[in-house]
């Protein structure tokens, strides 16, 4: 079974296999052989994950380092030492995320294939998606920093991308796609310089990036046995194989030795830190880098205008699979962040603190996705909390029931845009004076009464509400559970405050999901149709709500692979947390959630009561004659409400303080320096017109006649090639035995080369 | 030795599963003397019987569940009973299994019903497991030998047509002149040897790779002469030629199981010739041995024209010769990688997985071919698969996983065989035949997906009929294409003991 | 160059064997070719009976001129309207005869150098065993015995006594009329 980890380059080869197809022949396959080369190459992936992981279990959760064949000797600087192999890690972690990944994936993109249906740049769409598969599947397969690092930067290029898809589109929404396209890049920016940073250092630390290298096993001490047990187990598990291993260790290894020791020095040149300091340093720095792709405070902005994106990529890269990344990272730098518990709190507190903000402000969204965006914000902020107090499996968990239902829920919104665009359109068909420019298909205001005119987005909208809002049995209410009770354990039992700033802070957001997810369904499919478009909807293709139902049942179900321990007859019937044990094999600090029966119904009732807050806040009457939110109307409720849906200003204090002024300073070094020395003389004088004549000269001959005919050409020179062949067959004995003779003669010439270099005296 | 032999110095015990199928051969030809004309069923459901026993048998030593006889040698090292001759009955039994099933209903329709077709079957069947079982190479000729002879007559078996008389004169005037060759071979190798058994052949080239004899010249030519007999019979490129024609005239039932039968026989000999007994063939210091270079670029030549020419092909049974051919340069693959001493078993494993996998998916998709076919041995057109997945879905859903399987999709068993095989290339240090491997692979799709897209995405008139020993064979060819794709473990698990490894 | 009786003999028996296969080739009537085969293989009968090795020459002679040549001159005489050759070269002699010169150098470059191992290595060599007590008196005997020995040859002679079973069965079924048509066509 070993071999079949040797299958884990081919997980990002089939995609980029895929976008290879899509790029060059994209236009010639048609919008259907697009979708099958791009849903194609998606499923395979996913199947060769699920081998993968089939092939963890029987190997008992076995981490495999696999070369990639050709890269084996990616960065090799031999003066100085350094070697930083293409290697795929394949361990319960990388496995878990490639499931998430490419299954979600798999069902996004055959979602696309009918929510893209008739775009004009069909084919562009999935060269974008397959190539985003690419690079995610770095990010989590990669056995180094630099690996994550470049998927890392490769999800976000994708993301960019995606999120101008629609750049070109008329009345003026072209530009905001395109503004907060670069708005994403330049917030990912900052976070990603903290990466960069935090890279760097790990390097100059640990002479490698390895997480581990080949043959070698984590050092493991359970804290999941005993919350109190040494640190540091006298014998290391393991250690055969770590001996075993010839040059240093990798990283994780490396600083648990170095932690056990004591006393270990950092030299940066001038100076020399400790050992945890140093770890403290790094994992800040990561932690930047996690704001800006999880989309955490202080960095977050950028998510909620990302959803400009067409919808799938809204699901798949901004709820359920790239900003994830982020907590993947600290999932797999768990040994650092549990070294470092002062980065641990400060993670900790910027993740409730996310959790709850973000879930304040989507209470006063109108945008259905952008209530859904800040949704996905806050349930990151549930995640980063999660590892920020030491609940790696919880987070991990979270991550995957997440992605399940927090894709559905997009995917869901998808289908309730194209209904309300489908009857939008229809209205202003029928009544040809009928005008209203104000109309949006994504307003809520617009909407109510879709449940009975699509009754399949309703049911599968609401599995996935209910999931998110943390309703027993769904998903959501494990997974969100366990971090709860993993915060006030923390709490109690380590006697830290991150475990009660987190707890508290993290409990009020949950009523919060509650309240805006039961808010969101009240105006979206309950009560009356408010606009003629949402009373002609109509229920999308069988395309779209196929996947829908997919996902649908698997926010019902995927909650079950880790039941607590304790937890009655489930426990028993399902075996206790199994998604943790399967983690533990890789993440050495997971550990398993007890079952706290008190807690459960505690959140489970907070959840019921806050969504029966809501039903009779946006009740049936109220939504009849909905104009303004009945919170903004309230006196009691008018200045929160108003602070919410405002966004709590925080893109306005960006702008006021940081932005204006680094454009003022901007402009000046434009004026000056780039327009009048840059622009009018070197760019003009120097480069642009001899570049132009190349140019024109490399279009016409080169990109139309050759890039062009190639792909065809390609097609016929086969077939000239192999008729040519047959031509040869032509039926006669003795041609053939004459073939069989020089067949012979040219086995023999093979076969004798030796002897004929020697005659030749070569 | 005492002068008179006495039956436990054989080890028969040891040749059980053969011992049992040669005799019941003989013993079904009479049998079948007594059975009427109108009632051959019962030969035909008499010869599954034995094949059934013999598979059983042939499966219980490789699953370890018991092991017979006294050691690994029988016939004084003439017949080697280990994993890897365990593996090849398997596959040939199951081969044979599923040739009985196909060709019942095809030899009524055809109104050639007649019980010697089960017998040549059996024979033949005898043969390919000799060949696996060869300790020598005298056995291997003979085996080859009644390997050939009974298909040359069952490929003419549908006698009064002239495309099946044809194919038959064809495939034995070809065959006889590369059996010719293959003599040949054997007489050289003995001449720089002085032996003919691969234990002594092994010692042998040992010595005179020590001493840098000049007999290795001999010896080399010898190899490659062997090399042109077996390359004819396992369809190599350049001795392919006539494969397309005799697989076009030969009945279709007597293809589906020579297109594997002898492609089994054929590298279970190769690989007892060259990766056991020649393995230590390294000249000039080297570490793989000298015939390595000779076989891979076979293998390249045979991927890459077959996959070229079965593009351009119209006719089903054509486009399936011209495919086995390019699978007969996978598997060289094998054989080549076989030439890495310390890759030697792993490559011979190889082999074994992939014959596996293919027997399944080459059975399962003549049979397919059978099922379109009318009586009169027409409608082979690819256009006569137009519109099958309304026709007959089943059919047509066994015929795109026979199809996913030749091209070696993923979830198949054509691509566990691809997979071990390439990952034996790149261990034996042969990346640029792994390369040209895939990259034939990729546009070897073309053509079996475009038999997909006919059956799916194109309306026509498809008349399959699928009786029932028809039905039988392809849903078991379909259930093992998939469940060896799936558990590839089946599959490594059978293979894991087989090791062919001489000395020390 | 010195020459014994028996390379005199050997010289000879090459003569008739590469002469009968030269007139072999050059015959223009195909029914000459026949006899100039059957020649040919005396030659090389001749050769064994040099060689020490009466049985083979006896089975050569039994076997090759007493059945395989007639059988060939049988079929040649029922097909008599391809016994005249037009010409004595085809379209393909150059070739063939090129491959034919490529073989021949072939052979004897890698069998010359392991002459001098084998104790061969001038033209006045013996060609008789050098020892006469090395020759086994009865070899048929030791063939015969070598056939049926579980440690020597019994399992090939086995398998091609299966062989020629299933050969004749083929044999058989190639030449029988097909009952099944004609049954079919009494029925009718």
């Amino acid at each position: 079974m070993d071999n079949f980890f040797d299958l884990v380059p081919l997980v990002v080869m089939i995609p980029l296999v895929g976008l290879l197809i899509n790029l060059f022949a994209g236009r010639q396959l048609g919008e259907r052989g697009v979708s099958i080369v791009a849903v194609g190459a998606s499923g395979m992936s996913f199947v060769i994950a699920v081998l993968l992981w089939i092939a963890q279990v029987n190997t008992g959760y076995e981490a495999a380092v696999i070369d990639m064949p050709i890269l084996s000797d990616w960065i090799v600087i031999p003066s100085a030492n350094v070697t930083i192999p293409w290697a795929f890690r394949v361990d319960t972690l990388s496995v878990t995320m490639m499931l998430v990944v490419t299954g979600v994936g798999t069902l996004i993109h055959i979602y696309a294939v009918g929510y893209m249906h008739g775009d004009e740049r069909f084919p562009r769409f999935f060269v974008y998606m397959n190539l985003f598969l690419v690079f995610m599947l770095i990010l989590v397969t990669g056995n180094n920093f630099l690996m994550m690092f470049v998927g890392w930067e490769g999800v976000g290029l994708c993301s960019y991308l995606l999120i101008g898809f629609w750049f070109d589109k008329p009345g003026g929404v072209g530009w905001k796609n395109s503004d907060a396209a670069r708005k994403a890049l330049i917030v990912n920016r900052v976070g990603d310089f903290g990466l960069v940073l935090g890279v760097l250092i790990t390097f100059w630390t640990f002479g490698t990036l390895d997480y581990y290298r080949e043959g070698e096993a984590p050092i493991a001490h359970h804290a999941a046995t005993d919350a109190e047990a040494p640190l540091f187990a006298p014998t290391l598990p393991g250690e055969e194989e770590t001996h075993a291993v010839s040059g240093p260790l990798g990283v994780f290894n490396q600083a648990e030795l170095w932690l056990e020791e004591g006393g270990h020095q950092v030299n940066f040149g001038m100076v020399s830190l400790s050992f945890e300091t140093t770890l403290t340093v790094i994992t800040l720095l990561f932690l930047l880098g996690v704001t800006g792709k999880s989309a955490q405070i202080p960095l977050f902005v950028w998510l909620p205008d990302a959803m400009a994106g067409p919808t799938p990529v809204s699901a798949l890269i901004h709820a359920a699979t790239m900003v994830t990344a982020g907590v993947y990272m600290m999932v797999r730098a768990n040994v650092f962040y549990h070294a470092a518990e002062f980065s641990s709190f400060v993670v900790a507190v910027i993740g409730a603190t996310t959790a709850l903000v973000a879930g304040f402000i989507a209470v006063g969204q109108w945008d259905i996705k952008r209530v859904l965006a800040y949704s996905t914000v806050s349930q990151l902020g549930f995640m980063v909390a999660a590892v920020g107090v030491g609940a790696y499996a919880a987070a991990m968990f979270h991550l995957v029931t997440h992605a399940c239902f927090k894709a559905l829920l997009f995917l869901a919104s998808g289908s309730v845009i194209h209904g309300m665009e489908h009857g939008h359109h229809h209205v202003s068909h029928g009544h040809s004076g009928h005008h209203d420019d104000d109309f949006d298909p994504q307003d809520m205001r617009f909407m109510g009464g879709l449940k009975e005119r699509m009754p399949v987005t309703y049911w599968t909208y609401l599995f996935g509400t209910l999931a998110l809002a943390g309703i027993i049995p769904f998903a959501g209410f494990w997974s969100k559970d366990e971090i709860l009770l993993d915060s006030l354990k923390t709490g109690v039992d380590k006697g830290l405050l991150s475990g009660y700033v987190g707890f508290v802070l993290l409990v009020v957001a949950a009523a919060f999901t509650a309240f805006y997810m039961w808010r969101q369904v009240s105006l979206v499919f309950l009560g009356k149709p408010r606009h003629a478009a949402a009373a002609h909807a109509e229920e999308s293709s069988r395309l779209m709500t196929w996947p829908l139902i997919v996902l649908a049942v698997l926010s019902l179900l995927i909650g079950f692979i880790n039941v607590p321990s304790g937890f009655p007859i489930l426990g028993w019937l399902l075996g206790e947390h199994q998604f943790t044990s399967f983690l533990e094999h890789s993440v050495t600090y997971a550990h398993a959630g007890t079952f706290s029966f008190l807690l459960a119904t505690f959140a489970v009732l907070l959840a019921l009561g806050a969504i029966y807050l809501a039903r009779s806040v946006y009740s049936d009457r109220v939504l009849a004659t909905l104009r303004e939110d009945p919170l903004a109307i309230n006196p009691r409720t008018q200045r929160a409400f108003a602070l919410s849906s405002a966004k709590l200003y925080w893109d306005e204090f960006y702008f006021k303080y940081l932005i204006y002024p680094y454009r003022n300073a901007a402009y000046w070094l434009a004026e000056q320096l780039d327009w009048r020395f840059w622009h009018d003389y070197v760019h003009e004088r120097l480069l642009r017109d001899p570049f132009n004549a190349a140019t024109r000269a490399l279009s016409g001959r080169v990109d139309k006649q050759v890039i062009d005919h190639s792909f065809d050409g390609l097609g016929h020179a086969t077939r000239r090639i192999a008729s040519r062949l047959r031509r040869i067959q032509t039926g006669y004995v003795h041609i053939y035995t004459m073939s069989v003779l020089f067949g012979a003669l040219l086995v023999m010439i093979l076969i004798l080369l030796p002897l004929i270099r020697d005659w030749l005296g070569l | 030795m005492s002068g008179v032999p006495s039956l436990s110095d054989l080890n028969l015990a040891a040749t059980l599963p053969v011992s049992f199928l040669a005799l019941y051969a003989c013993l079904l030809m009479i049998v079948d003397l007594f059975v009427p004309r109108t009632r051959k069923h019962i030969t035909a459901g008499l010869t599954m019987l034995g094949l059934g026993i013999a598979l059983v048998l042939a499966l219980l030593p490789l699953a370890g569940a018991a092991r017979f006889g006294d050691g690994e040698r029988a016939f004084g090292g003439m017949y080697i009973a280990d994993s890897f001759s365990d593996g090849v009955n398997v596959i040939v039994l199951i081969t044979a299994l599923l040739g009985v099933m196909v060709a019942y209903n095809y030899l009524d329709r055809i109104q050639r019903q007649r019980g010697e077709y089960y017998s040549l079957l059996l024979f033949t069947t005898l043969g390919v497991m000799m060949m696996g079982a060869a300790g020598d190479l005298v056995v291997v000729f003979v085996a080859l030998e009644l390997l050939s002879i009974p298909l040359y007559i069952l490929s003419g078996f549908r006698r009064p047509q002239e495309a099946s008389e044809e194919s038959a004169l064809k495939y034995f005037i070809l065959g006889a002149f590369a059996s010719g060759f293959l003599v040949y071979g054997i007489a050289l190798i003995y001449g720089a040897t002085g032996v003919t058994d691969f234990e002594g052949i092994w010692a042998a080239v040992e010595e005179i790779v020590a001493e840098d004899a000049s007999s290795k010249y001999l010896l080399l030519v010898g190899a490659g002469l062997l090399l042109v007999g077996l390359g004819f019979k396992v369809a190599a490129v350049p001795f392919h030629m006539w494969t397309p024609d005799v697989y076009q005239g030969a009945p279709t039932s007597v293809v589906a199981y020579m297109s594997v039968a002898a492609k089994v026989g054929g590298f279970a000999a190769l690989v007892r010739v060259l990766g056991s007994g020649m393995v230590n063939f390294a000249l000039d210091g080297g570490l793989v041995a000298a015939w390595q270079d000779t076989v891979w670029l076979i293998a390249a030549l045979t991927m890459i024209l077959g996959n070229f020419v079965a593009i351009v092909q119209s006719d089903l049974k054509r486009l399936l010769a011209y495919s086995s051919i390019a699978h007969a340069g996978y598997m060289l693959i094998g054989v080549a990688a076989a030439g890495s001493a310390p890759v030697a078993d792993e490559a011979a494993r190889a082999v074994i997985m992939y014959l596996m996998a293919y027997a399944f998916t080459n059975v399962g998709a003549f049979a397919v071919v059978i099922a379109v076919e009318r009586d009169d041995a027409s409608n082979t057109g690819l256009e006569s698969m137009r519109g099958l997945a309304v026709k007959q879905p089943l059919l047509a859903a066994s015929m795109a996983i026979f199809m996913f399987s030749l091209t070696g999709i993923p979830l198949t068993a054509g691509f566990i065989g691809k997979w071990f095989v390439f990952k034996a290339a790149i261990a034996a240090d042969l990346i640029p035949v792994a390369v040209v491997g895939v990259l034939t692979s990729l546009i070897s799709a073309f053509y079996y997906l475009r038999i997909v897209w006919y059956m799916y995405f194109e309306s026509g008139e498809s008349e399959a009929h699928v009786p029932v020993p028809l039905a039988w064979a392809i849903s078991i060819a379909a259930v093992g294409t998939l469940l060896l794709g799936i558990f590839p473990y089946l599959l490594s698990d059978m293979t894991h003991k087989i090791t062919l490894a001489f000395g020390p | 160059m010195e020459l014994t009786a028996e390379s005199i003999v050997f010289l000879i028996m090459s003569a008739i064997t590469l002469g009968g296969g030269l007139l072999v080739v050059s015959a223009r009537n195909l029914f000459h070719a026949g006899l100039y085969l059957m020649v040919s293989l005396l030659g090389v009968a001749g050769l064994f009976v040099l060689l020490s090795a009466p049985f083979l020459a006896g089975v050569q002679v039994v076997v090759y001129i007493g059945a395989i040549a007639i059988l060939i001159i049988l079929a040649i005489m029922l097909t008599p309207s391809v016994t005249q050759l037009p010409a004595i070269f085809n379209r393909q002699w150059a070739f063939n005869l090129a491959l034919a010169a490529f073989f021949f150098v072939l052979l004897v470059s890698v069998v010359s150098p392991i002459m001098g191992e084998l104790g061969v290595d001038a033209w006045n060599a013996d060609f008789t065993q050098k020892n006469p007590a090395d020759v086994p008196a009865d070899s048929i005997v030791n063939l015969g015995k070598d056939l049926v020995d579980p440690d020597k040859y019994m399992l090939p002679f086995e398998v091609a006594s299966v062989l020629l079973m299933a050969a004749l069965i083929g044999a058989v079924l190639l030449v029988s009329p097909d009952k099944a048509k004609a049954d079919e066509g009494g029925e009718d």
